[in-house]
């Protein structure tokens, strides 16, 4: 058992995180928010940087990369709260795809002219999809009503599913350094608020919550990858640990900034929201409960001395 | 111990639920349901004198100044059948709950004539001036200033968060009086008239898209000398004596109102399904004990009749509710699953239990958020000993 990354992965994730941080700022969101919610240019500079081929084998043009890397990078979307549909495209639907040995739209994909929204009947909307557009909590994102059929597919909900885990670390991150910096610069009573045992044990138990998360979310990557038969319970108890510190932060941030966290004009509650809504999407905290259930009460996985819990 | 209600006390509710449903479904059916404090407001400010009119505005209050003089008891089933009818929460609940009480206890004969009738009769609706941004947990860092000038008083400064400025006809506003004065000393808390040039005031966008409250900014606002409530330099003492006031019956009006989110809840994890889901069906059993602790919890501090002396039970209150309001929000929208995360409207305009997720984040915060709750059990209910603060 190793948790470290390679360098190659450090570097990847460094150099997506500092583009993003020069560049995809809240004032972003702002501006997305009044103009339509998506922009080409950001989207071609996802495509410059090779991350719509990140999961693309070489020979269609990609960078040939694996679930472990696609789960970082996405959740660096998630702390910038990117609204473009890389994550579903790029690290849900092209695995997918390479999985069922679908590689015709694979460079397509890589080159960014072509966008994947797949239907899974435990969506009941398609995010980026072409129905009909329904309204979202999150105001970036784009949703569309369920077409007639969809996937039933249970790896595509895995890789939804981690994904998504994956983006809330990035989300609780954020939300999380957002408190502790408001905390620092509020004061009352003649202090920072973050002085106070109150708001520092509370922010404390966020950070205590996303760390334990972040493991359990590469665990699950690496199982995905690896085709182990345990990775569904992987994924399941990736994604509940995910939502579960995602929303403790949000909760927490905004009642750290006190009023000001419960207004639209303070970018916190872009995170809020899309952590809200990535938190229900394939399949929500009780579907993931019985899966873990059956797994653990079913026999899946194994107990008793002479097995391991790796 | 005296639990349930008596013979009359079951007609009076009978005569206000009769009266309520009728209103409901006939003159006002228009606003019936309303689940938010901004939508519709001028006819909710109609309803407002429908109610004054037939002496519905202020049953509590004593007759003389437009109440019934009704009992705690008659109160209480009043404020359940208001909210059991659908009917909307009072645009007026400052002017009702906070104002009209600090003035029938601490303003003189004059204001009362001047104030109480025209509450009652819904004519004059109230807001509350306390928070500033500098001053929102520490509220006595205030620095708004007053000073009286020519037989006026003047005032400068700002105040944020006002919670439906944008439709009050009058704000209570703490001042600095005192130049050079800190903390509680040097108050003044004074009545202003908010339809005047020096008074400014711009809406602030909630999580919601709703715009509820405001930033009101004083640039030689004036008001006459006699504005003040207490004594110059006494506001410390009015504003806290009024915040006293939140903890009473419009608890208990405000827990039906609670009663039938919880209802909603419920129909529709039934509805849906999530109601065959273990996790839901007993975090709703723990919503609902909570919602009875708080119900007997409440009777039990009104039915103490010294409300001159805040026990360590009263000041259990707030926490306990908006705790337990926030979490139904998040129970509420494990329940809708995914379609809490859409609206069927075009625009950013969410229905009933969305709408409870996203306000419910603001339970804990205003009104002293959790944090000062805690603070204010141990420090003053328990008795222990304060946590260090900076320099103020
Ligand atoms: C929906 C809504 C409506 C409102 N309506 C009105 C209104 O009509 N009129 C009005 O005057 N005000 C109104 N307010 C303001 C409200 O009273 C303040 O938001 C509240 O007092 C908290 O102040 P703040 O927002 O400045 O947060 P801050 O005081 O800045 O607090 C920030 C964080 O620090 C914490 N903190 C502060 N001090 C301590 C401490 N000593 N120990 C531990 N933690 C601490 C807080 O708990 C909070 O988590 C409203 C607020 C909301 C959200």
């Amino acid at each position: 058992m190793d948790f470290r990354f390679s360098e190659d992965q450090l570097v990847l994730v460094e150099s997506v995180r500092d583009y993003f941080s020069g560049t995809h700022g809240p004032e972003v969101l702002r501006r997305l928010d009044v103009d339509g919610n998506r922009d080409p240019a950001i989207w071609q500079a996802l495509v410059d940087m090779g991350l719509t081929g990140l999961c693309v084998p070489e020979a269609h043009g990609g960078l040939g990369m694996g679930l472990v890397e696609a789960a970082l990078i996405a959740a660096e979307c998630g702390r910038v709260c990117l609204a473009e549909p890389l994550v579903d495209t790029a690290f849900v639907a092209v695995p997918w795809l390479i999985a069922k040995g679908e590689t015709d739209k694979l460079s397509a994909i890589a080159s960014g002219d072509h966008k994947v929204a797949l239907p899974h009947v435990l969506n009941p909307w398609v995010a980026d999809g072409e129905g009909k557009p329904q309204t979202s909590v999150d105001p970036l994102r784009n949703l569309a009503m369920f077409p007639a059929s969809g996937s039933n597919d249970d790896r595509l909900l895995n890789l939804g599913a981690l994904m998504n885990a994956a983006q809330l670390l990035g989300l609780a991150d954020a939300m999380l350094e957002q408190a502790v910096e408001y905390a620092k610069i509020r004061t009352q009573f003649g202090q920072p608020v973050g002085a106070f045992q109150g708001i520092k044990h509370q922010l404390a138990s966020c950070a205590v919550a996303v760390e334990f998360a972040k493991p359990v979310v590469w665990r699950a990557a690496a199982a995905m990858q690896d085709g182990l038969e345990t990775a569904p319970v992987h994924v399941s108890h990736a994604k509940i640990a995910a939502s579960d510190a995602a929303m403790l932060t949000a909760e927490t941030a905004i009642q750290v900034h006190g009023a000001m966290g419960y207004t639209y004009e303070v970018d916190l509650h872009f995170w809020m929201k899309r952590s809200w809504a990535l938190v229900g999407g394939w399949g929500d905290r009780s579907y993931h409960y019985k899966r873990l259930d059956a797994a653990v009460l079913g026999g899946s996985i194994p107990i008793g001395p002479e097995h391991t819990f790796a | 111990m005296k639990l349930g209600f008596s013979p009359e006390e079951e007609l009076f509710r009978a005569e206000c639920a009769d009266w309520l449903n009728a209103q409901m479904a006939g003159e006002f059916r228009d606003i019936k349901g309303i689940s938010t404090l901004t939508e519709k407001a001028e006819r909710r400010k109609e309803w407002e004198q429908h109610l004054g009119a037939h002496g519905w505005g202020c049953i509590g209050w004593p007759k003389e100044w437009g109440g019934r003089g009704a009992t705690l008891a008659e109160q209480v089933i009043f404020a359940e059948e208001y909210a059991r009818a659908g009917v909307p929460g009072r645009v007026n609940h400052i002017g009702i709950e906070l104002a009209g009480p600090t003035i029938l206890t601490f303003g003189t004969e004059d204001q009362k004539k001047r104030f109480l009738p025209d509450i009652a009769a819904g004519n004059t609706i109230f807001c509350q001036g306390f928070s500033e941004p500098g001053a929102g947990s520490d509220l006595a860092s205030v620095r708004t200033k007053g000073r009286l000038e020519n037989g006026s008083w003047v005032v400068n400064g700002q105040k944020i968060w006002t919670s439906l400025a944008h439709i009050s006809d009058w704000i209570f506003v703490v001042t600095r009086t005192e130049e050079g004065s800190k903390g509680p000393k040097g108050l003044t808390f004074l009545m202003m008239p908010i339809d005047q040039p020096g008074i400014e005031i711009r809406p602030i966008k909630q999580i919601n898209g709703d715009a509820e409250f405001n930033e009101t900014f004083f640039t030689d606002a004036t008001c006459p000398e006699d504005s003040l409530i207490g004594a110059v330099g006494d506001g410390w003492r009015i504003a806290m004596g009024l915040l006293a006031f939140e903890r009473g019956v419009s608890t208990l009006g405000q827990q039906m109102a609670f009663r039938n989110e919880l209802d909603a809840i419920i129909l529709d994890a039934k509805a849906n399904g999530a109601a065959s889901d273990s996790l839901v069906r007993q975090r709703l059993a723990k919503a609902e004990i909570g919602l009875r602790l708080m119900r007997y919890g409440a009777l039990r501090m009104l039915s103490n009749t010294d409300h001159s002396k805040v026990d360590g039970a009263a000041l259990t209150y707030k926490i306990q509710w908006a705790t337990w309001r926030r979490n139904l929000g998040e129970l509420a929208m494990d329940v809708l699953g995914q379609a809490g995360e859409v609206t069927d409207n075009a625009d950013y305009e969410w229905t009933m239990l969305p709408n409870l997720f996203l306000y419910s984040r603001a339970d804990t915060i205003y009104g002293g958020t959790n944090q000062i709750q805690r603070n204010l059990i141990a420090e003053r209910g328990l008795g222990m000993p304060r946590e260090p603060r900076g320099d103020v």
